[in-house]
């Protein structure tokens, strides 16, 4: 009898092959990745790279055209670009995550009281976010600057937390309203789970991840809001050196046709803005793998 | 009943909304006699100080001048404006219409311009044209309105010189309509620009996830051309959420309006509440916060009305949600 | 006869990000015009994906060849997305397994069904258009056909939209109707009456079918010819009788035994070891040896070809090779769980562990409309027990089941567990302790029944973490460790994510979780739903070996009398949230009483072709409930909702 016809049974099968790992960066927003972390990098040590006092009203060289010793040109007070480049930088970008963190820690906070809180109160907080969100953002900034006084990194920063949470909360609440229907946080409160566990352990892994995106969001637009504010005049005064501030001289810039003070600070902001949104669009990318019917 | 009830909230949350204003601004540490007297503040003696006070009602307790507000108010008085020392109709009637032409007009370019490129991006689905078009917008939604408007005032205005760089007419000639479209362009290419991605970026996402819906395949199976299916059914179960979008977005068109008006020194009610906020003009304040609000609150009101009628699972996803809910 | 369809050596691959998946391998079958042909075979086996490649309707990123692919006389190979738009709907049409949301939820059913008929029909007018809507309706054996027209699909329940669906499949009245799934999200009772209505149709219309599915039982209903695929192929192909009484395939004899209504009462239920593989690469040789008995050296190394039994009857398999050995499918050993079939011990009549009384929960749906989702039910378990509760969709048994477990508070009525009233709040907290380590819930394999976050170690531990106990085996994640091994998987699995594994075992990690416990009551909510059929029969297997081992007391929830039969030793049945029946299991299988039970058990299909086909469907409307309100002992054990008179002889 032909053996290869011998009855052989169940054989324990070899694993499958494991596919070949994709490469760590495959997938990954590398270009800015590595312009964020240049700017970051660049803006923490400015002193190094910074050629002058940034701070520095050289009147005898004010409005002068970039070259050899002015890279970047200087603006209508003498100040050097370049220089001012970094150190406003680390303004900005400070201002734009500080006021994330107190946008995202009030919208975790409300959202997730929200979701977790009987229906009327539910119904009570997402009205009262709903009004706020009704106000244009830049009115109530204004209005809270004003309260606050003169603006400073720190009240800046408090001022734009405050006013952008609520889209945030909105989505967390409807986050944790969908978690909690899930059958693990049920089985997890069936095991004896208090509040606090099911916050570290199945909320807040699984909402964090979705409103990641958001986050991110959030710092591209508090960024936007301080520049906004202080190229207007009521965010942070000309002596507090930010990316914003140093466009509120655009006004002087236009008349005398000094494209540099417009177009330099500008074109950083709006690269590190475009950085920062394809972090976000990466970080939101992993869900939807589903092929088209059409 | 139903109506009734909408226009209960409405008023609730006007009156909220007015409230917080009220306080907020009270709390500002400004003068708000300087706005009224100018110059004339500083010089007062104390006296006469009080004296002022007094005629505007600013001496008596935060709740007692906000319900003597209220109660003028409610009598269709909004008090003056103390800047312009006019009724502050008067003084808002004459910027409204410059914002509703350039809000308006952008808000309704934003939306079909958005609803149009979101289609052809959908349709097109990662090929060419849709790439481009989301890179595009990608780059365009990361450049700050105001920058923008510097950057076309400077090819435009101050290189190119074809293009007024501020003002909603030239002064001397009286307004007329070619004048006035020639001021409206750049502001209003910034308007649109700064937010028509987004929102076109917005309906391509939705129209994709309908496309991954079932009935499409159905649909399909019967014999249904792409075209009509696209068009029938995926943009009719897209549109709720469209319209929604479209309320939420009012304030941020709103918002975008008013700092492209204050760039532009263009005549609106952006560059008023900026002033009115800045100068502690209180009453004009009020007014002009709570007829954004009232208009946001409205859009909103309206799309969810709107969004009840065309898609009848609304209705039945609310008392299923309500029912899952007490788990 | 001219065929309908011919196909030849059809394959169709994904690109995916994971590599290329092979989903359908070499297919080749032809079908007869009026003919019905069943495709059978388990989730994955890529039977959805080869009715979609027929209509071209998959995806961009899917790739199919084939030697021949004839519909109709044309060859739609080379047919574009035009061509084929005209042949859709008029030549061949489909029907998919979900009516929730096959159809747009924003049109009418009328509108839809209106939809299909003009795309063939342009220039029919209003009026015509509108009987002919009438006219599909009632043929779908639609009641009320004009008012049920204006209705949209949410208001419709699951087996009506599903006759809609079958409406708008028929308006372009095609001569080849695909069904993929059509009675897999329906409630057992109705599964039928779609069957017949499809067979019924079939004769009136002359349209051949294609009717696939997962569901032995439900081939015997209706089809003519069988063909069951595996991974990809078609491993054996025959008429309806040749498969049910003369298989020859090893994958066809393990569905066939796996059928819960072939198990005898008593015997453990036959399982197919271990799992489908995945098809990215396919397995070399056989992609069925490593779960086959009978499986020969050379399966491992070569895949079969086709061998023909008779004209009509063909299976691929290396035991009809001359030189193979013979094989008896009657004699292979049931496969009995980790440790062995466990004799099973009648329960003490003890004292009761759980006692429900006069219960009541209802839902407030709209200001004034409310769902009594649970009315008035009465029943208790004793300890050490195994309690069955079958019911449909909306009778309340995952509500019961929640109430038994402190999720949602009932509003009427008492929970008594060993003495102590759950439902009052004072007296719960009280005994908290007992009452959460006590007590622990499977859930139905989903996407949510697992935090996908947590890691399955972290997720078997996690009890005994909140609770703060030791665990006996020294650290948690060696506790987890035996608990995995315990409940027969692999202790590699303990660092992977629930995403990463397949239902069935999903489903394992959940019971480990719940036994680390030692629960004295286990509530099982439709813990095999979601399974496919020789992976639900390893589930039930392993639950009736441990309630063996632990001796806990377990309630178990269920849709479908077919699978309490033998796990269960007393079965409730719920209507409506009504207990309408209690019975110890073989007297309800017996002796069922009740119109409902009646129902339920009929609609167990019989995999027998010949039986099945002329069995007179026995349905059951529920407007005899309206008068019944006693509950009442009519034999040993056994009660029945009834009206309170002696009930006449059927």
């Amino acid at each position: 009898m032909d053996e290869r016809f011998a009855l052989a049974g169940i054989r324990p099968t070899a694993p499958a092959p494991a596919a070949p790992k994709p490469k760590w960066y495959k997938g990954k927003p590398l270009l800015a990745i590595g312009f964020l972390a240049a700017m970051a990098l660049g803006c923490l040590f400015c002193q190094v790279i910074m050629t002058k006092d940034p701070a520095y009203m050289d009147l005898a060289n004010y409005a002068r055209r970039p070259d050899r010793e002015f890279l970047f040109g200087t603006d209508t007070l003498g100040r050097d670009i370049f220089s001012m480049i970094w150190s406003g930088g680390r303004v900005s970008l400070a201002i734009g995550f500080l006021a994330t963190a107190i946008s995202t820690s009030i919208a975790v906070a409300v959202g997730a009281a929200s979701g977790l809180a009987p229906r009327w109160l539910d119904r009570l907080l997402m009205r009262l976010t709903d009004i706020l969100l009704s106000i244009p953002s830049l009115l109530t900034v204004v209005l809270l600057q004003a309260v606050l006084g003169q603006a400073g990194v720190m009240s800046l920063s408090l001022v734009i937390g405050v006013t952008s949470w609520q889209s945030i909360a909105k989505l967390v609440r409807t986050e944790v309203r969908q978690l909690r229907r899930s059958e693990y946080v049920i089985a997890a409160r069936c095991m004896g789970g208090g509040f606090f566990h099911l916050l570290r352990r199945h909320l807040a892994p699984n909402f964090l991840s979705s409103i990641m995106f958001m986050v991110v969001m959030n710092v591209r637009a508090a960024i936007v809001a301080e520049s906004t504010l202080s190229f207007m005049g009521v965010g942070l005064p000309l002596e507090i050196i930010s990316w914003g501030s140093m466009l509120s001289l655009a006004d002087n810039a236009l008349t005398s046709g000094a494209w540099w003070i417009i177009l330099i600070p500008g074109a950083f902001l709006a690269a590190t803005l475009l950085a920062i949104t394809e972090l976000g669009s990466w970080l939101r990318k992993s869900a939807n793998k589903k092929q088209s019917n059409l | 009943m139903r109506a009734l009830k909408r226009l209960l909230a409405f008023l609730i949350s006007l009156l909220i909304l007015s409230a917080a204003v009220f306080w907020i601004a009270r709390l500002a540490p400004g003068d708000p006699l300087a706005s009224y007297y100018g110059e004339r503040a500083e010089k007062m003696s104390p006296q006469q100080r009080a004296q002022a006070e007094a005629d505007l009602g600013l001496d008596r307790p935060i709740h007692v001048q906000y319900i003597r507000w209220l109660r003028n108010a409610l009598h269709g008085d909004f008090g003056i404006s103390f800047k312009y020392k006019t009724d502050v109709w008067q003084v808002i009637r004459g910027r409204a219409g410059n914002t509703l032409l350039l809000g308006g007009l952008g808000f309704v370019l934003i939306f079909s311009l958005a609803l149009g490129l979101g289609i052809l991006c959908a349709w097109f689905e990662d090929r060419p044209l849709d790439r481009i078009v989301c890179k595009a917008g990608t780059v365009l939604s990361c450049v700050p309105e105001f920058w923008l408007s510097l950057l076309l005032i400077l090819i435009f205005a101050v290189y190119l010189r074809v293009l007024p760089s501020s003002g909603a007419w030239s002064i001397g000639d009286g307004g007329s309509a070619g004048d006035r479209a020639r001021h409206l362009i750049l502001p209003m290419t910034v308007v649109v620009a700064g937010h028509l991605w987004y929102y076109a970026y917005m309906i391509r996402n939705r129209l994709l996830e309908e496309v991954r819906a079932d009935y499409v395949l159905l649909a399909r199976s019967e014999g249904l051309a792409k075209r009509s299916i696209l068009f029938r059914h995926c943009l009719r179960n897209a549109i709720p959420s469209y319209l929604s979008i479209m309320a939420i977005a009012v304030p941020h068109i709103m918002g975008g309006t008013y700092i492209v008006e204050t760039v532009f020194s263009y005549p609106g009610l952006g560059t008023l509440s900026y002033e009115s906020a800045r100068y502690q003009d209180y009453n004009l304040l009020m007014v002009l916060c709570l007829l954004s609000g009232a208009v946001v609150i409205l859009c909103n009101m309206l799309a969810q009305a709107v969004n009840e009628r065309i898609d009848p699972r609304i209705r039945a996803r609310q008392a299923v949600e309500e029912v899952s809910d007490r788990g | 006869m001219e065929k309908l369809l011919q196909v030849e050596h059809l394959s169709v691959t994904f690109d995916g990000p994971a590599g290329t998946v092979e989903a359908v391998r070499d297919v080749s079958f032809d079908l007869a015009p009026g003919e019905i042909l069943a495709i059978v075979g388990e989730s994955g086996c890529g039977k959805s994906v080869l009715c979609k490649a027929l209509m071209k309707l998959l995806p961009s990123n899917a790739r199919t060849g084939a030697e021949r692919l004839t519909v109709d006389g044309a060859d739609i190979r080379s047919f574009g997305e035009r061509a084929m738009q005209k042949l859709r709907g008029r030549v061949f049409s489909m029907v998919f397994q979900d009516p929730m949301t096959s159809l747009d939820p924003t049109y009418t059913v009328g509108a839809q069904i209106a939809e299909a008929v003009l795309v063939h029909q342009p220039k029919l007018s209003k009026e015509q258009v509108r009987r002919r809507v009438l006219e599909l309706l009632a043929l779908v054996g639609v009641d009320q056909p004009e008012a049920r027209a204006k209705l949209y699909p949410y208001d419709l329940s699951g087996g009506q939209r599903q006759r809609v669906v079958l409406a708008v499949a028929l308006a372009g009245r095609p001569k080849l109707l695909i069904a993929d799934e059509p009675t897999t999200a329906l409630d057992v009772t109705v599964q039928a009456q779609i069957l017949d209505l499809m067979r019924d149709i079939q004769k009136k219309l002359g349209t051949a079918t294609i009717l696939v599915t997962h569901d032995l039982g439900v081939v015997a209903r209706a089809a003519d010819r069988v063909a069951v695929m595996y991974a990809g192929r078609i491993v054996e192909t025959g008429t309806a009788e040749e498969i049910f009484a003369d298989s020859r395939h090893p994958y066809t004899w393990g569905l066939l035994r796996s059928l819960p209504s072939l198990a005898a009462p008593g015997q453990p239920l036959y399982a197919i070891p271990g799992m489908p593989p995945t098809l990215s690469p396919p397995p070399k040789g056989d992609a069925f040896a490593c779960r086959n008995r009978y499986a020969l050296a050379i399966d491992y190394d070569q895949a079969p070809p086709m061998f023909r039994v008779t004209d009509t009857h063909f299976a691929a398999t290396w035991l009809l090779d001359p030189r193979a050995p013979k094989v008896d499918p009657g004699a292979f050993e049931p496969d009995t769980g980790p440790a062995g079939a466990a004799p099973r011990h009648a329960p003490p009549a003890g004292e009761a562990l759980l006692d429900v009384r006069h219960l009541g929960c209802s839902f407030r749906l709209t200001k004034d409309r409310s769902l009594r989702a649970v009315d008035d039910v009465s029943f208790q378990i004793r300890a050490g027990e195994i309690f069955g509760l079958v019911g449909e969709s909306g009778s309340g048994k995952s509500t019961l089941a929640r109430c038994v477990m402190n999720i949602l508070r009932p509003q009427s009525g008492q929970i008594v567990y060993k003495g102590v009233d759950v439902c009052d709040p004072a007296r719960a907290r009280a005994h908290r302790r007992l009452l959460r380590q006590d007590r622990q819930i499977i859930f139905q394999d989903s996407a949510s029944s697992l935090d996908p976050r947590m890691k399955v170690a972290d997720i078997i531990a996690e009890p005994m973490a909140v609770n703060h106990i030791t665990p006996p085996r020294g650290t948690l994640r060696e506790e987890a460790a035996f608990q995995l091994r315990y409940v027969g998987m692999d202790p590699v699995y303990l660092d992977k994510y629930p995403p990463e594994l397949s239902g069935g075992q999903r489903q394992r990690v959940a019971i480990a979780r719940a036994l680390a416990m030692e629960p004295s009551l286990l509530v099982a909510d439709e813990p095999v739903a979601a399974l496919d059929v020789s992976i639900q029969a390893q589930i039930i297997n392993l639950f009736k070996h441990l309630q063996a081992e632990h001796g806990f007391t377990f309630l178990f929830i269920a849709h479908d009398l077919a699978v309490v039969r033998y796990l269960c030793d007393r079965v409730g049945v719920l209507y409506q949230g009504k207990l309408v029946e209690l019975a110890p299991t073989e007297e309800l299988f017996a002796r069922p009483r009740h119109p409902y039970t009646k129902a339920l058990l009929a609609a167990i299909p019989i995999p027998d072709p010949r039986r099945e086909r002329g069995r007179p469907l026995f349905s059951f409307d529920g407007t005899c409930l309206g008068a019944q309100s006693v509950f009442a002992q009519v034999a040993p054990g056994h009660f029945v909702l009834g009206s309170g008179e002696p009930e006449a002889a059927t």
